[in-house]
């Protein structure tokens, strides 16, 4: 145990040791950020990803590729402002003389950009994420810029990266942190498994407690979070099967037992244990009059445990209800 | 003395070596024999059964979808090459009757080649959404594009129309179902038009249907109280596969009901092909169909209602980046090789790639890795071989027809 102890703080303060430069080392528009690695285009941030996938499959670089080959270059934007922006994307030979502390100022310095261009992608607008392709078929320096343009503002905000195509000439070292660094993730993965399977354990035993959703019309009802409402609902699809779209009626009261009526409603939902929402968008389509709304477009494509959150904002209160359901 | 010792010896060699056997021959056994299957494994593997597939639902949005008249005339357009840019490509180019109307290709090949796999059509008819990215909400839609796409069958529609102007046959057939000719200088009567020539092929198309395959004469043996372990239709290692594949495997999360598909749209983290930016997928082909003027929405629909249940709720956002829809099991060993671009050749391949679920290239994997074992992998793979069947559709349906 002890021996554990030490041998965990051994390897953090090695970690730590190595760490630090590589922080000072982060170059230009693209760094790392709780280990995922984000482009920053002026205050727009995107996570970004290097993949030679023919060569080296699902591995991801952060900038310098170890490899020649095509390569795959990916944002992800974690700002809604890119799906709406004009975006260029523009790799260059790095001939500034600056490696990898080349900067804007360097760029705008040389003559004849076209001439050292290797990629140049035209502003488009790109919804969600952007990617591009890219062969490289020499080993070499090389500098990426991005330049994201506001369509609304007319704003242009730019990102430059310099970074390397193949061997990467720094020694054994790397080899020696990274070999450090497998050891310690190994150790953080081992160590949060055991916590996860703690918490899903304890999840599973919330949730096997859980009142589950019965999927015949169901007399049952479901108070809202705050206690403002009580909502029933009844489904035409009976019993509720999975890959059917179908309707259900709320029936809306007050806590106090009386037909809420012109309530806004808005539905949500999805599968908390698989990450996703639902298939759909349901809404309301009728209101039925006595506090009875109908729900269209309600479908469920997996067996499991299911959860719906029904928000209803009568004009005088604002709550959600939360219902769940086994199929 | 010394004799003694050695017969002593021997005895215990003896019961040693019994006893060594005997449980060797008990673990065997343990392994050879899975347990009979659970009430609730049952109901799972009565969900996947054929016989639980509905009826095919009416197509509100194809007036001439169950139209004999339709389906003659769509069978003869699914197999006329007059309907390509070179007089030598037609449906069947690519979705081979003897294929399982595919063509055992990563990306079809037609003029140019495709943006995705051919998947098959049997079936197809069920699914409210066509494509691997779901950018087409109905069978005569979808069955519009290869014709004008320039990869595809590299024609267009005034061409596509002047072909059925000139065949006596097919204007006969045109006539009785539509009604008069369309006037060639005015576009939505052009467009109008081509939509039939899709509706009419969408008619033939809905009767490919899916056979009884060997895991459905397993179905009706258990159901029928048969013994799950002593019989002739599943092997032992295709027992262990249904087992997995309804179990620990998880694959009944997608692959579920009778087609083996949930119809909907998934991330599993695919790698991108040489040459070839990641598959964007579902996220794009949304935008694409409500954008579509043939889509439910659109003026060439025949639903007066236009109640589009699938359409009118579809959803948007992220977790649609590089989701493909989820393709029936059915059949899948005749539709080799798979994924939408035909990344892998064999079964064990995509076996071996959904137990790692690598992290998606963009956007998220919704698969978690299994954690399963290659022998565990390959009892997969032979379970998902007893889902061949023949395509259960009169003969006549899958060879060209006859010219008259």
């Amino acid at each position: 145990m002890v021996f554990n102890l030490l041998r965990r703080y051994c390897l953090f303060a090695s970690l730590s040791l190595f760490l630090l430069p590589g922080i000072t080392l982060a170059h230009g528009g693209v760094v790392e950020e709780d280990d995922l690695c984000v482009i920053n285009i002026g205050y727009l941030k995107a996570h970004f990803k290097i993949y030679v996938p023919q060569q080296t499959g699902h591995d991801e670089y952060c900038e310098d590729i170890p490899i020649r080959g095509e390569s795959v270059f990916v944002m992800e934007y974690q700002h809604d402002g890119l799906s709406e922006a004009e975006i260029d994307f523009r790799i260059i030979r790095n001939v500034t003389g600056k490696s990898t502390f080349a900067r804007l100022e360097d760029i705008r310095a040389i003559d004849d950009i076209d001439a050292i261009t290797i990629h140049y992608t035209a502003p488009t607008v790109v919804p969600d994420v952007f990617t591009l392709l890219q062969s490289f078929d020499e080993d070499g320096e090389y500098i990426g810029i991005v330049s994201a343009a506001r369509t609304d503002t007319g704003k242009v905000y730019t990102a430059v990266f310099p970074f390397e195509v193949g061997y990467i000439g720094v020694g054994i070292w790397p080899w020696i942190i990274a070999g450090l660094l497998l050891l310690q993730l190994n150790y953080f993965f081992m160590s949060r498994r055991r916590t996860k399977g703690a918490a899903i354990a304890a999840a599973v035993i919330v949730l096997s407690t859980l009142p589950t959703g019965n999927v015949t019309a169901d007399e049952k009802s479901w108070a809202s979070s705050a206690g403002y409402f009580r909502v029933q609902y009844a489904s035409d699809l009976e019993p509720i099967a999975i890959n059917k779209i179908h309707s259900w009626v709320l029936h809306i009261e007050s806590a106090d037992g009386k037909a809420v009526t012109g309530a806004k409603i808005s539905i949500d939902g999805g599968m908390p244990e698989h990450d996703h929402g639902l298939p759909t968008v349901p809404r309301v389509i009728e209101e039925l009059g006595s506090g009875r709304y109908r729900i269209a477009g309600i479908r469920f494509h997996m067996g499991g445990y299911w959860e719906l959150r029904i928000s209803i904002d009568s004009g005088s209160h604002r709550d959600d209800v939360l219902i769940t359901l086994e199929l | 003395m010394a004799a003694t010792n050695k017969s002593r010896r021997r005895w215990l060699i003896l019961i040693a070596a019994t006893i060594l056997l005997a449980t060797v021959w008990y673990s065997w056994q343990r392994f050879r024999n899975p347990p009979p299957w659970s009430d609730e494994e049952r109901n799972l593997i009565a969900s996947l059964w054929i016989e639980n597939l509905q009826p095919l639902p009416p197509d509100a949005t194809n007036a001439v979808a169950d139209d004999p008249r339709a389906q003659a005339l769509g069978h003869r357009l699914f197999f006329d090459v007059r309907l390509s840019g070179n007089g030598m490509i037609s449906c069947s180019t690519c979705h081979q009757p003897i294929r399982h109307f595919s063509d055992g290709l990563p990306k079809g090949v037609a003029l140019g080649i495709s943006k995705r796999n051919t998947p098959s059509i049997v079936g197809s008819a069920y699914s409210p959404w066509l494509y691997w990215d779901g950018r087409k909400d109905s069978p005569w839609s979808q069955a519009l594009s290869p014709l004008e796409d320039p990869n595809e069958h590299g024609s267009d529609r005034l061409k596509i129309l002047s072909v059925i102007a000139s065949d006596a046959a097919y204007r006969r057939a045109y006539e009785s179902l539509f009604g008069a000719p369309p006037d060639l200088s005015r576009q939505q009567d052009i467009d109008r038009a081509f939509a039939n020539v899709g509706k009419a092929i969408a008619a033939y198309e809905r009767l490919l249907k899916h056979g009884t395959s060997r895991f459905d004469e397993y179905v009706v043996h258990i159901e029928a109280g048969g013994d799950s372990l002593n019989q002739n239709i599943f092997s032992i290692n295709e027992i262990k596969g249904l087992r997995l594949f309804i179990g620990e495997a998880r694959c009944t999360e997608c692959h579920n009901g009778p087609l083996f598909s949930n119809n909907e749209f998934h991330n599993t983290g695919l790698l991108s092909i040489a040459g070839e930016t990641p598959d964007r997928g579902r996220i794009d082909g949304v935008r694409t169909l409500l954008a579509d003027p043939f889509n439910c929405f659109g003026e060439f629909s025949d639903d007066p209602t236009r109640a589009c249940s699938e359409l009118r709720f579809a959803r948007m956002g992220a977790e649609l980046i590089g989701a493909t829809r989820t393709p029936s099991l059915r059949n899948l060993v005749n539709t080799a090789p798979f994924q939408s671009k035909g990344q892998f050749q064999t079964l064990l391949e995509v076996l071996q790639h959904y137990n790692r679920a690598p992290l998606a290239m963009i956007g998220h994997n919704e698969a978690k890795a299994l954690g399963l074992s290659n022998w565990e992998l390959r009892n997969l793979a032979a379970f998902l071989h007893t889902l061949a069947a023949p395509i259960a559709a009169d003969q006549h349906w899958l060879q060209p027809p006859p010219i008259d």
